[in-house]
């Protein structure tokens, strides 16, 4: 298949006509290849990335934003999506220039693999899914496992009206590993996951040890007890920490939220939120991570943004609209999902920076806790402040120790309250970067990593 | 503007083109869609059209005693790109295994009777429809104090199959979908609350802006109740859960634990077994007028129809795809489909043509009981709590297990509505062995008033106990 910079004169021809008739105008085209092993107990799936290409223009059109978008680079069909955007330019009827300041970024830039999956072809790739397997199959009582290897490398362009040009290669591999247990209609199953930037160099802990322990942790969870329910001390291990990041001070402080009036945290901006030993970032630059990239949608430069800052409330993520509204830069965090995707302030990699405690000072300091671990999913509350945390499972902590195994859990709470009930941050000697996928609401999901240290807090948790 | 009027027979002249042996089968999509989002009451941008339009080529080879099964998928329709997917669809086969020997594809077979699945109106004039339909949701905002829209957007997806596979199958037929997101926000006044928020997601096959209209005044009164809502106590109570969050749960479990899929890795129920209360009776239906996945045909070509899943609380069935049926020596449900249920960490997840079909729910629909109305549920209950929305209950589908944050619910005492509550969360196992607490088992009373949300229609459900996590006593 073509690439998308193989079409990029015929692409530009049409933006060209655009900027004619339209205050700004800008594109993003994308085309993405990959290839996706799927094993389980009773098939193997071999799976190659849709040959799917496609392009996204945005115009101003003197009172809003319009956008239309195709998957065929034919002259023909981008002048249906041009005329289209010709045709509301003019009924647009306003005369505002456009807000913010378009980007000028220009430059090329790739992202490979040291070693990537695709070189151990597909069955290469197979074998090591099925080695994989194997390695959790042979624990006792594990009835079925699934296994997912994937690499993906997605080709983006950006050009725009003010003479920016972006253009980034970045491949991606994302390894998965459930064992399943099963007993009398129980279900007991943890996950092993790793993904970034780069390839088969980022699964040094995907060996023989690591996956039978996952697997014997699947098994283990079929004799879990019950959660606990109500108010209690949270530990949070770090992957749920990055969770909280994401969905309490990432979501939160997405500007296009604050633009709309729809963000508790726009009006306590700059204001103390937490203890000094607290500081939160979303860092699109951060090497190999899953949600890092070169420069981001409306083509700004990636970049990292403190969020909150020893904690301090200190900044947010923005795009040129609501930085030009609310006086601030923009951050790069201009994501598309797709060629069919509006854009939208998004987080990239967000994670909670290393503290000083020890886990075990941490484990000490809590009467009747929790720890969480192994987290599913959240979901952000931008206007009331709450946020939703679920995990695969936990331990209890009694009298400084830690103790059961318990099964799934959701986390409740607000989230200006968990921040003052914060009463540790682990430390750490680097970040870990989970991968993710975040939408935007209930659509539009994309990459997105995040990352932390064990955290002790205050909460309601209940099963689930 | 209005679609491509034609009927799309991209899987007839891409079918055309294949020089291959069977079995195969391809999809032929193109998908348009029409998208206003909102910033406050004003529209903010207007995106459309968004056009793809591409086919997916699958086929069989034998494997030793099992199927190499191969799929690409594609835009580009020149001989070159058609061999090119070809060539990508049989080395994919030649590393794929499923265990059967050979598939049964279908082969056409009568058309069910005329399905409420494509929105006429919208289908002619797309952009003016969006546009009616969000002045329609507007208009009651409008002179309204205290609340408010914040952010929303009205999606509209115009869609054409067709499908041809070496069974000597040749249908065609479109649908449309909208998907609206609205956050309504409440604020003001005296107390010197902060503002509260309801959030309303929905799914259907049609625009319905009377519908949406009517349902302003509710969605302003949760907004509203939002802002002095207290934590619910902890312990086990009896809770409502209305349509919109049943959605978010049961299609989720029952549509991968009923299905083919499910049973290839042990983990569907066993025909028969008792997974419900005697007055839970759950079937499939494949032609429900507006469901969110209704249509004449499933996405491999078949006829869609109803299969009963519970009948009486016990297992009356499984859903099958012609490839998952193939493994159990058994016929298709009609019941293939290659879009995912809600959220999907696949953005094109909602493209056909770029998906293998495994067998689905379509719409979940929950056999109204003779529980009343939901003020009757709610007198039924006497004390506990009306659950109106969660965060994300994001259902297991292996364990079946569910939770989520109460976003906005009410206390029932006394058998009457009470103060509004939030924050805290509810959750447990949809289905559970025989004797194990479920909701599904707990199901105390089930409503009369069926309501179609997405992928479910269903009545209200009093489930007694269920597990709520909240204020200590």
């Amino acid at each position: 298949m073509t690439t998308v910079a193989d079409h990029e004169g015929g692409l530009d021809q049409a933006l060209q006509r655009l900027g004619r008739k339209a205050r700004f105008a800008e594109l993003m085209a994308e085309s993405r290849t990959g290839d996706r092993v799927s094993v389980d107990t009773s098939s193997t799936t071999f799976a190659s990335e849709p040959r799917l290409r496609g392009v996204v223009f945005r115009v101003w059109t003197g009172r809003q934003w319009a956008e239309a978008s195709t998957s065929e680079f034919g002259p023909a069909e981008l002048d249906v999506v041009v005329s289209r955007l010709e045709s509301e330019s003019e009924r647009g009827g306003g005369n505002a220039p456009p807000p913010g300041e378009p980007a000028t970024t220009r430059g090329s830039w790739t992202a490979v693999a040291k070693r990537s999956l695709r070189d151990l072809g597909p069955e290469g790739s197979i074998s090591l899914a099925k080695d994989i397997r194997g390695w959790a199959a042979a624990v006792q009582g594990i009835s079925m496992v699934h296994v997912v290897l994937d690499w993906g490398q997605s080709e983006r362009l950006y050009l725009n009206s003010a003479g920016a040009r972006c253009h980034q290669r970045i491949e991606r591999t994302h390894a998965i590993v459930v064992p399943i247990a099963m007993e009398n209609g129980r279900v007991g199953f943890e996950r092993w996951g790793v993904g970034g930037i780069g390839g088969l160099e980022l699964l040094p802990e995907l060996t023989e040890p690591t996956i039978r322990k996952t697997a014997a942790a699947s098994k283990e969870l079929l004799g879990a007890k019950a959660p606990p329910s109500g108010e209690t001390d949270v530990l949070l291990e770090p992957g749920v920490t990055g969770i909280f990041a994401h969905e309490s001070f990432g979501h939160g402080t997405e500007a296009d939220q604050f633009v709309r009036n729809r963000s508790y945290l726009k009006p306590i901006l700059g204001q103390v939120v937490g203890p000094e030993y607290l500081s939160i970032v979303d860092d699109g630059t951060f090497p190999g991570g899953w949600g890092s990239f070169f420069c981001d949608d409306e083509g700004h430069l990636a970049h990292k943004t403190p969020l909150i800052d020893h904690g301090r409330f200190v900044g947010a993520l923005h795009d040129r609209e609501t930085a030009a509204v609310l006086g601030a830069k923009a951050t790069a965090n201009t994501r598309r999902s797709d060629f069919r995707s509006r854009a939208f302030v998004r987080m990239t990699n967000t994670y909670v920076a290393p503290g000083d405690r020890t886990l075990e000072e941490l484990v000490a300091d809590v009467q009747d806790g929790v720890l969480l671990e192994q987290w599913m999913s959240g979901i952000e509350d931008p206007l009331g402040g709450q946020m939703q945390i679920k995990v695969q499972k936990g331990h209890r902590i009694e009298h400084g120790r830690i103790t059961d195994l318990v099964g799934a859990m959701a986390l409740s709470g607000k989230v200006l309250d968990f921040l003052k009930a914060i009463r540790g941050v682990g430390r750490a000697d680097r970040i870990v970067i989970e991968p993710g996928f975040c939408g935007k609401g209930h659509s539009d999901p994309l990459p997105a990593g995040t990352g932390g240290v064990h955290l002790l807090s205050r909460a309601i948790v209940g099963p689930a | 503007m209005s679609a491509k009027a034609a009927p799309s027979d991209m899987a007839f002249r891409v079918a055309d083109r294949l020089r291959t042996d069977g079995p195969w089968d391809v999809i032929g999509e193109r998908s348009t869609r029409f998208e206003v989002h909102l910033q406050g009451a004003a529209i903010e941008l207007e995106r459309g059209p968004i056009t793809v339009e591409g086919y997916g080529v699958r086929l069989f080879r034998p494997r030793g005693d099992k199927l190499g099964t191969g799929f690409q998928g594609s835009t580009d329709t020149s001989p070159e790109g058609v061999r090119a997917v070809l060539e990508d669809a049989e080395a994919t086969a030649r590393h794929s295994e499923f265990p059967a020997r050979t598939v049964e594809l279908p082969s056409g077979g009568r058309a069910p009777a005329e399905v409420l699945s494509v929105d006429r109106g919208l289908w002619s004039d797309p952009v003016g429809s969006i546009r009616a339909y969000v002045d329609a949701l507007l208009r009651p905002f409008e002179g309204r104090k205290g609340a408010v829209p914040s952010f929303g957007s009205v999606k509209a997806t115009l869609t054409e199959l067709s499908f041809a596979n070496s069974a000597g199958l040749k249908v065609s037929f479109p649908c449309t979908r909208v998907d609206l997101e609205l956050a309504v926000k409440a604020f003001g006044g005296p107390e010197g609350a902060p503002p509260g928020e309801f959030w309303v997601t929905h799914t259907a096959g049609r625009l319905e802006p009377e519908s949406a209209a009517r349902s302003v005044e509710a969605w302003c009164r949760h907004a509203a109740d939002v802002r002095h809502a207290v934590t619910p106590p902890t312990g086990d109570q009896a809770v409502i859960l209305p349509p919109p969050v049943l959605t978010d749960i049961l299609p989720h479990v029952l549509g991968f634990q009923f299905t083919g899929v499910a049973r290839l890795r042990r983990i569907a129920p066993k025909l028969g077994a008792a997974v419900a209360a005697d007055r839970v009776t759950i079937r499939d239906e494949g032609t429900y007028p507006w469901g969110a996945r209704s249509a004449p045909y499933d996405d491999e070509g078949a006829p869609r129809g109803t299969h009963a899943l519970i009948e009486r609380g016990s297992v009356a069935g499984l859903l099958y795809d012609s490839l998952y049926a193939s493994a159990f020596a058994t016929g298709s449900t009609g019941s293939a489909t290659r879009t995912t249920l809600g959220p999907s960490v696949d953005s094109f997840g909602d493209l056909r043509f770029t998906q293998r079909s495994g067998p689905g729910g379509s719409t979940i629909v929950v056999a109204p009981g003779d529980g009343g109305t939901t003020d009757e549920l709610v007198e039924a209950a006497g004390e506990g709590i009306l659950v109106t929305q969660l965060g994300w209950a994001n259902p297991n589908p292996i364990s079946g297990s569910f939770g989520g944050e109460i976003r906005i619910g009410y206390r029932i005492r006394g058998g009457k509505i009470a103060e509004p509550v939030r924050g805290g969360t509810i959750g447990g196992a949809v289905l559970a062995p025989p004797g194990a607490p479920s909701m599904l088992a707990n199901a105390e009373a089930i409503g009369r008033d069926l309501e179609l949300c997405g992928y479910l229609a269903a009545p209200a459900i009093l489930v007694r106990p269920l597990s709520v996590a909240g204020s200590s006593p």
